[in-house]
């Protein structure tokens, strides 16, 4: 998808969305101030020429009045989740809809170095406002400004998640989403877990999944699993790229037969857009924010030799018997985790655009030019159960 | 008519899931008839508007059994075309005296060799059918005869597989995944080709395994035999391999929604369970299903032994899984049972009442337990 950077283009996509009918089910009329309707203008060096900034705020009032929306995001400063706000909001601008991301700590924090902060001009030349503040008080880290819908991509229990969804039920938010997590689903010898199926009480996410339904009538959670995707703050297949280009054997516990789900974040930021576009078609339901396709351990890894046009070499090994911590030597769950989006693909019509193989050679083409391949990296956990299992260090050219 | 009402009411009451007779149909077969309009230029003159001149290749062994069922309460004329090897028809554990004397009443019987292409040509065309539901056909040569006997074939229904899917590394296997032209099922893939090439109305359906009473592959029946010996069981590699195993009455539900359906004209569709399950999941499903205590499982690497022709386990030992969400959604088809109550009917209704299709061997049992027993 262009993302598009421009006012002009930005009107353009926003006049697209109206002619082509686009549905808003809940047509609320924006109650935005002119002091947030100011601050959503790109900040670009040089300012925009004056006919272009008054097309922008037409455009946005035009948009608001067809059944835009006004999307408040609070996103995580770091992790895994946090490239799924970036996408999302994304998603919403080129739909047209109002944009404020609420970052959570200081906009001078070494975490805003990283992406996908680091590329926030991205979205705000495309009309979001982006600002920073802690969830406790979101009233004040926003300006007072009303939302018609907020997305918590940030807190993992209750402590974290109340403040954000007690101030959106004061403001008279009509639709609160949550990202939960997919983890949250007690293991079973049936999979794939499916929205419905037991859940660990005790988890964090639980407990606000709870609260949220007590609290809204309109919500939805979401619950992902692993993604890849340009921007990403938290490594997925960069691991196994890290080991393919030094010709590193690729140690994988045990038989690698293991399952998981792997998407690309669009996949998730297209199912929490189409939960804003079909509000009433998301009230109350779980949704499962994955992909369709299970990937094996050593389909993954043959995957991203073959996107980095290599041969890998898998070493399986046992992490008990080597003395490792399997949490640690591998970057994902040591185990069948396998989750299913049914309810997406039922109540909102969505599908998954995730393709693994040419996905990751997206990803491997970004990793190449990144230099990162280049170097140096210790492999201490890599090197402990390579010598545990008898293999040497560097594969036969 | 009788049948139909018989059928409704039956649907209203709640059933018991060892009740075979159908009435575990799902509502939306009751949809899918009421929407129903007769198709083609052939003048219906049978009581029911809907009634159909409906041919089953096979239906004696398995999915036949309870697929025949199905049409005949249905309000269908059903005939089954085998060799009358085994009894066209008999009456399944749970079924009243009643209700199998209706069904024996009604269902008729074309006896013959399908391989006998010219006498399959022949008895077709002198009978007309106007659908035929092909449950035992393996190659396209079988096919083309009985193609050329109906040239007003209404559909043809076509029992396939999803062993015709090409391994991958990515699953579940939805409809549109690549096949595999040299897998043990090609015969099904070329079948698919022909009609496909053919101008016919065909629906093909792909199992995955197929469990429930009466099943002549020894699937669940594998691990009855072990459990009920109170012996280990024993499973291949790490015993996460993820299969899947669909209800035969389930299956049977599935073929019936296809018959005159619009949406399932030249398509194929993925018939199983909901929920997929490792090969350890099985083994203590099946324990709770029989109310055995929860079984010890023995992992071994099958490359260790040679088993000659012997197979020491019944499934393929790889992950083998497929969607069935396209049925779901186009159908309306959804399964009834899960798998520990699907397996419950199963013992229920076969096993726990003495009844198997194989005798137990436990040969490559010994060797695997043998050996476990000597390595440290």
């Amino acid at each position: 998808m262009a993302f598009s950077s421009t006012a002009a283009v930005a009107a353009s996509t926003a006049a697209g969305a109206l002619a082509s009918g686009r549905r808003s089910a809940a047509c609320r009329a924006s109650s935005l101030s002119s002091s947030f309707l100011n601050a959503s203008f790109p900040r670009v060096a040089a300012a925009p020429a004056p006919a272009q900034r008054v097309a922008a705020v037409t455009v946005r009032a035009q948009a608001v009045a067809a059944g835009k929306k006004s999307v408040l995001i609070v996103n995580t400063n770091g992790g895994g989740h946090a490239v799924i706000g970036f996408y999302f909001a994304k998603e919403l601008l080129a739909a047209g809809h109002a944009v404020t991301v609420l970052t959570v700590g200081e906009e001078g924090s070494d975490k805003m170095k990283k992406p996908p902060f680091s590329r926030f001009s991205e979205l705000t030349s495309a009309g979001a406002k982006t600002v920073w503040g802690d969830p406790a008080d979101v009233g004040a880290a926003v300006g007072g400004a009303t939302f018609d819908v907020v997305l918590d991509n940030n807190g993992k229990d209750l402590d974290a998640v109340k403040p954000v969804a007690d101030w959106a039920k004061a403001a008279g938010v009509g639709q609160f989403l949550f990202v939960s997590s997919a983890g949250i689903y007690t293991p079973t010898d049936e999979p794939p877990h499916v929205e419905g199926d037991a859940v660990k009480e005790s988890a964090g996410h639980v407990g606000v999944e709870k609260y949220i339904a007590g609290e809204f009538g309109n919500w939805a959670s979401f619950r992902p699993q692993y993604m890849i995707g340009s921007g990403n703050n938290k490594d997925c297949e960069e691991w196994f790229f890290d080991r393919i280009v030094r010709k590193r054997p690729v140690p994988i516990p045990g038989s690698g037969m293991q399952v998981t789900n792997i998407a690309h974040v669009r996949d998730l930021a297209s199912m929490l857009a189409l939960a804003v576009e079909s509000p009433g078609a998301a009230a109350g339901k779980i949704f499962n924010c994955v992909c369709d396709r299970a990937v094996t351990f050593n389909g993954l890894v043959k995957m991203c030799a073959a996107a980095a046009g290599v041969d890998a070499e898998i070493v399986h090994y046992d992490p008990a018997a080597v003395g490792v911590d399997a949490k640690k030597a591998f970057p994902f769950r040591n185990m069948h985790f396998y989750a299913e989006p049914r309810t997406a693909k039922e109540a909102l019509g969505w599908t998954s655009t995730t393709k693994l193989p040419e996905d990751l050679k997206e990803r491997f083409a970004e990793y190449a030019s990144s230099g990162r391949g280049q170097k140096e990296m210790s492999f201490d956990l890599d090197d402990k159960i390579l010598s545990a299992v008898g293999v040497p260090v560097s594969i036969a050219a | 008519m009788a049948a139909t009402a018989s059928l409704k009411s039956s649907l209203l009451l709640p059933c018991p899931l060892s009740d075979f007779s159908g009435a575990a149909l799902s509502i939306s077969s009751q949809t899918r008839r009421r929407s129903w309009r007769p198709r083609g230029a052939r003048i219906q003159v049978s009581a029911a508007a809907d009634s159909k001149n409906i041919l089953v290749m096979g239906g004696t062994r398995f999915i036949g059994i309870f697929l025949s069922r199905l049409l005949v309460k249905e309000g269908h004329k059903v005939t089954l075309f085998t060799r009358g090897k085994a009894p066209i028809t008999q009456q399944l554990p749970g079924e009243s005296d009643a209700e199998y004397a209706e069904f024996s009443s009604k269902v008729l019987h074309l006896k013959g060799d399908r391989q006998d292409f010219d006498f399959v040509k022949t008895s077709l065309a002198a009978k007309g059918f106007d659908v035929v539901y092909d449950i035992n056909g393996r190659e396209a040569v079988e096919v083309a005869p009985i193609l050329d006997a109906l040239p007003n074939l209404e559909q043809y229904i076509y029992c396939s597989s999803a062993g015709v899917y090409l391994k991958s590394d990515l699953l579940p296997h939805f409809e549109t995944d690549a096949v595999d032209p040299k897998s043990r099922h090609k015969g099904k893939l070329e079948t698919e080709s022909l009609l496909e090439s053919r101008d016919v109305n065909w629906t093909s359906i792909r199992p995955v395994y197929i469990y429930g009473p009466l099943n002549y592959n020894p699937v669940e029946e594998w691990f009855f035999h072990r459990l009920k010996a109170a012996r280990p069981i024993p499973v291949p590699g790490a015993g996460n391999q993820i299969t899947q195993l669909g209800h035969v009455k389930d299956l049977a539900t599935a073929f019936g929604l296809v018959l005159g359906n619009p949406k399932a004209s030249k398509q194929v569709f993925n018939i199983s369970g909901a929920k997929y399950v490792t090969f350890d999941g099985l083994a203590r499903a099946c324990a709770k299903a029989g109310g055995f205590p929860e079984p010890e499982i023995v992992h071994y690497n099958p490359k260790d032994f040679d088993f000659g022709k012997k197979k020491a386990f019944p499934f393929r030992d790889q992950h083998f899984f497929a969607s069935i969400e396209k049925a779901t959604k186009e159908l309306g088809c959804t399964p009834e049972y899960g798998l520990v109550d699907g397996l419950t009917d199963s013992y229920n209704l076969d096993f726990g009442r003495g009844t198997f299709r194989k005798e137990a061997d436990f040969t490559t049992d010994d060797m695997i337990l043998g050996k476990k027993l000597v390595s440290v």
